[in-house]
């Protein structure tokens, strides 16, 4: 009986232990899981959104999206509420934050790492530097283009960012 | 013994070590240098030595083959070789390195059999102009049989940029050249870079003698610039094919008939989708469309409402990304007007309506109050300002209490077809005049194929459309065959076309009449304009485009006196640039009320 007990005993002790160390899941607080999230880079926010159906769900929204844009390019991040929100309505008009960034904003950055990498010698830092002076404003113009040839519908895929990388199916 | 022979020679092995033999032997004075255009490099310029600096490259690399050729022919004993190089072969004007080396590996790989020497052809005097047709002559002359039967070795260096060696200043003394090359046709095709090195004297000289309507001449060099082009690989043969057939066409049909111009097969569907492959390959259409878009946005800064003016509608690739920018502006974006100007279409459809509707949609979802008007107009000296000034239904002519209209005016490689026709080009500045522009953008070709002689556009043409062709490779080759589809045959296509014009056509058909920024700089001044310089985000953005383009480490922007140009290495090949109406003493705002 004695030992009965102490093993419960123990047993609830270990199990408040873990209860207090498992206190804290990322998933029950989506809203932090999306800030840390918006955090990664866009590979990486890819990826994560392979692990469950929450992350997944979390993964496609376009506020975090929006943050790796913002994070992965020059000129975004500073705007003022009035200017972030005119930007986010014209972004969303053209097709979101995360699509912004599978059709420009990565193969731009992968071109611009990939031809740094390529001129080897000097600089990697450089290749960072160089990612940075992507431009929110040349990222939009692209994906603007992109939209508009898009609307055309009927016969031509677009063809207006392929000089990036090969054709993606975003759909 | 291999570096003796060599020091009878001038070059060969390094070319910094060439210099004490400059001493020995002719030696012309470089100050001269400058009618070369002024880009010669200085450093071999104080040795003795004319090299554009375009050229050094080249020129190094055909020393190393030279150095290459002498030491094989050593080592294989074969001083019958070297020895008539060193002593029977007579040097002209070693200073232009260019030229010289060119006529040493010509000699070195048409390895002279003893034979009696024909008469060395009367025009070697002019060596320095049009050498190689000549050289053959002492050579085995093989006949030119169906095939070339020459050991066509495909160099690894295939990718031989086609270089013209020397700007030919003039080509009176060269008359015998172009007939001796006809009457002797020995082509000896033993590799790429010395068939690479005729092929492009067979072109100059080819030029020369439809020029000089030696038609008969000009037909047997086409003949042989056609076998020579299939011998090179990649932009070179590409660029001697196109202009192959442009001189064929010149030679075979001189006056054309009717109206017909040579490239006139032309839909302007068809002229169009090979415009859109254009934009998607390379990106000169890209950078002309953003800088323009940067020079007008900033122009517009302020103004509650907008119109614009294009040319040139086609697609309208250039207007989403303004009205992006327009939408995002600070200050909200302005009310935006579209007048489109397009060519007639044969088969009644009608495109500019349809781009206009594609461009309202996407106005319509950023949320940019959008109204558009295209027009046809076959010609854009048709244009009057009533019909692009504001013919609002509440304004009748723009009314007084609204804030006036700024107007932009954009050329996207139009204006320069207005020269055909003379004075239609005044008349259409005057027409942009009237309406009283805030910004003229135009962005037009940076060469001069509009200059007095056929041969002198010929050169030019020959020399851009090859360093253009060079681009276009270079960004296939760093993407991989598979990945650019049909864009850049048909890219090809597109400038081709405007190979034939530029070479076979004549007249108010010949309609690329390209001029370098210079000479539009001194239009637009005489029409009463002044220049708006282009600013550094133009430039930055511009640059940041590039360096999205695989293999895009060729491409160059440049500011120029405020003009942004885009070239390939050290050659410009668009310019970019925007004007202002210069109007001294009027209020620029005051616009269209008065009229």
């Amino acid at each position: 009986m004695l030992t009965r007990e102490e093993g419960e005993e123990e047993q609830e002790e270990e199990e408040e232990a873990k209860g207090r160390r498992r206190a804290f899941s990322i998933n029950d607080n989506v809203d932090l899981l999306a800030e840390i999230l918006g955090r990664l880079d866009g590979r990486s926010l890819a990826v994560a959104g392979c692990v469950c159906r929450l992350w997944s769900a979390v993964g496609r929204r376009d506020s975090v999206w929006e943050a790796v844009c913002h994070r992965h390019v020059a000129g975004g991040g500073s705007s003022a509420a009035g200017g972030g929100c005119s930007t986010r309505s014209v972004v969303a008009a053209l097709g979101g934050y995360r699509r912004l960034y599978r059709l420009c904003i990565g193969p731009a950055l992968d071109r611009l790492a990939g031809s740094a990498g390529g001129r080897g010698s000097t600089t990697t830092t450089a290749a960072a530097a160089a990612a940075h002076h992507l431009s929110l404003s040349l990222s939009l113009s692209l994906f603007s283009i992109d939209c508009y040839e898009r609307l055309g519908g009927r016969q031509q895929r677009p063809a207006s960012l392929l000089f990036l990388c090969k054709p993606v199916d975003v759909s | 013994m291999k570096r003796g022979h060599q020091d009878t020679l001038h070059g060969g092995g390094c070319w910094y070590a060439v210099a004490p033999e400059t001493e020995r032997g002719k030696r012309k004075t470089t100050m001269g240098a400058s009618e070369e255009g002024g880009d010669v490099d200085e450093l071999l310029a104080a040795l003795g030595y004319k090299v554009r600096s375009s050229d050094m490259a080249d020129v190094a690399h055909k020393l190393e083959q030279l150095e290459m050729a002498m030491v094989s022919s050593a080592t294989t004993n074969d001083d019958a070789l070297l020895s008539h190089l060193a002593s029977d072969t007579v040097h002209y004007n070693p200073s232009d390195l260019s030229t010289w080396v060119d006529s040493i590996l010509s000699e070195l790989n048409a390895p002279p059999p003893p034979l009696p020497t024909p008469p060395p052809p009367p025009s070697a005097d002019a060596y320095d102009l049009k050498p190689l047709p000549a050289i053959p002559a002492p050579a085995a002359p093989l006949v030119l049989g169906t095939d070339p039967q020459s050991e066509v070795a495909p160099s690894p260096r295939d990718r031989k940029r086609m270089k013209v060696c020397s700007s030919p200043p003039s080509s009176s003394t060269t008359t015998d050249a172009a007939t001796s090359a006809a009457a002797a046709l020995p082509v000896v095709v033993v590799d790429s870079q010395e068939a690479g090195i005729r092929l492009v004297h067979a072109l100059l000289a080819c030029a020369e003698a439809v020029q000089q309507d030696n038609l008969k001449a000009a037909d047997a060099l086409v003949k042989q610039i056609s076998v020579l082009a299939t011998s090179q690989g990649g932009a070179m043969r590409k660029v001697a094919g196109y202009f192959a057939e442009a001189l064929a066409r010149r030679i075979y049909r001189p006056q054309p008939r009717g109206g017909v111009g040579c490239c006139s097969f032309d839909s302007v569907a068809f002229d169009d989708m090979l415009h859109m492959h254009f934009y998607e390959s390379c990106p000169f259409l890209k950078f002309a469309h953003f800088t323009a878009n940067q020079a007008i946005l900033e122009a517009f800064a302020g103004c509650r409402r907008v119109h614009v003016v294009d040319f040139g509608m086609r697609q309208g690739m250039q207007w989403p990304a303004l009205l992006q920018a327009l939408a995002l502006r600070p200050g909200g974006p302005p009310s935006f007007r579209l007048t489109g100007i397009g060519p007639p279409q044969p088969d009644n459809s009608d495109a500019l309506q349809e781009v206009g509707w594609k461009l309202a949609q996407l106005a319509e979802s950023i949320r940019v109050d959008f109204r558009y008007r295209g027009f046809v107009a076959a010609s854009l000296a048709d244009l009057e300002p009533y019909m692009l000034l504001d013919q609002d239904a509440d304004g009748g002519g723009g009314g007084k209490d609204e804030e006036p209209e700024a107007v932009a005016v954009n050329s996207v490689f139009e204006l320069h077809r207005l020269l055909a026709r003379p004075g239609a080009l005044e008349k259409v500045l005057g027409t942009v005049r009237a309406v009283r522009p805030r910004i003229v953008t135009v962005v037009e070709q940076e060469a001069n194929h509009n200059g007095g002689t056929f041969q002198e556009r010929f050169t030019e043409a020959l020399h851009y459309y090859s360093t253009i062709f060079d681009s276009l490779e270079g960004g296939a080759a760093a993407v991989g065959a598979d990945d650019v589809g049909p864009d850049q045959a048909l890219s090809e296509v597109y400038l081709g076309r405007q190979i034939c014009n530029v070479v076979a056509c004549e007249g108010a058909e010949r309609t690329e009449r390209h001029e370098t920024l210079a000479q539009w700089r001194g239009r637009m001044d005489r029409a009463g304009f002044d220049p708006v310089p282009i600013g550094s985000n133009a430039f930055k953005q511009a640059s940041m485009l590039l360096a999205l383009f695989a293999g895009g480490d060729g491409y160059r922007v440049e500011e120029k006196d405020g003009c942004l140009t885009l070239g390939w290495h050290t050659r410009p090949l668009i310019a970019t640039s925007a004007w202002r109406v210069a109007a001294p003493a009027e209020d620029p705002l005051s616009a269209s009320a008065a009229r």
